[in-house]
């Protein structure tokens, strides 16, 4: 991947957020990284990325109402937004499919199919 | 990939033990319920919140021989996956991840070829709660001996025995070989 893809992940994990700084840097992205929702929805709005990848459950606002938020804005609309999440019941990914997340990965993550997703959802 | 380990709650019903087998994580606030598990090379994780009486357990096995006798390779991701898989567990009883505490068993070494497994898992499991800020106020790690462990999860209770070596599980990760290939599936909407 090229040296300007800028990605943010969202996840109150520090040790989670340290696995996925290591593995998309390796891949060559530039990593921002956020510690819930509400921290993301801030940052973005005065900063462009190409991709969030967003945890469900964290406090103060969760995967699911950032990506309601994101969407709610003119500016977010279109941008591609993955959710990495333990959870994989189907009602969980129709919710988020249904708030306009652009797809669902499930925890523990696989270092080469996340870069496959990333290279796909990034035009 | 397998569905999070949830048990339903059964307030009121009689005493009921629960086996916490290798690749597990689960939760309760029932005071009924007793989780057990017995531990080699195997580190179990005791979560407990004091103020919504909700505990939690994992069983793990991260590290397995890589090709040389004193080599191991640990496998970070399937930890910090089993952890977040307890934590979440927790939280959806209606924990808080900042009142939790921590207790960590077993991580024993318990043959000589194999000898750095149980040290190794029980330093990812010391890093990982360290990094979370989850305050770790008991451990009984490593040494040579299999540990068997009972868990109140409504009162937070652990009682630990040591237990002859072969009652042990065999050391292979095994939920963590299967779910190898399945990990990390992507679905694009």
């Amino acid at each position: 991947m090229s040296r300007n893809i800028r990605i943010l992940t969202v996840d109150d994990s520090p040790s989670m957020r340290a696995l996925l700084r290591h593995s998309l840097t390796e891949q060559g992205v530039e990593v921002e990284q956020a510690e819930d929702g509400e921290i993301a929805l801030s940052w973005l709005a005065s900063n462009e990325v190409d991709l969030v990848i967003t945890d469900i459950n964290m406090p103060n606002l969760d995967g699911f109402g950032l990506i309601e938020e994101l969407r709610a804005s003119a500016r977010h609309a279109e941008r591609p937004i993955l959710v990495l999440s333990t959870e994989s019941s189907a009602e969980k990914k129709q919710r988020a499919r249904n708030a306009g997340a652009t797809g669902w990965i499930v925890k523990p993550f696989d270092a080469e199919k996340l870069a496959v997703a990333v290279r796909r959802v990034i035009h | 990939m397998t569905a999070p380990f949830s048990r339903p709650m059964e307030i009121g019903s009689p005493r009921r033990k629960v086996t916490v087998m290798q690749g597990d994580a689960c939760a309760s606030a029932d005071p009924a319920v007793e989780y057990t598990t017995i531990l080699g090379s195997c580190v179990a994780t005791a979560l407990y919140d004091p103020v919504a009486k909700i505990g939690g357990l994992n069983h793990f096995l991260l590290a397995e021989p890589a090709g040389s006798r004193n080599e191991t390779v640990v496998d970070e991701h399937f930890g910090v996956y089993l952890m977040e898989l307890l934590i979440n567990e927790m939280l959806a009883l209606g924990a808080k991840k900042s009142r939790l505490k921590a207790r960590l068993y077993g991580g024993a070494n318990m043959h000589v070829h194999l000898k750095r497994i149980g040290s190794d898992n029980a330093a990812f499991a010391r890093a990982f709660l360290a990094r979370e800020g989850i305050a770790l106020v008991h451990e009984d790690l490593e040494g040579q001996n299999a540990r068997r462990i009972n868990f109140k999860p409504a009162s937070g209770q652990v009682r630990c025995t040591t237990t002859v070596a072969a009652a042990a599980p065999p050391v292979a990760p095994v939920i963590q070989a299967k779910s190898r290939e399945e990990r990390g599936d992507v679905e694009l909407f």
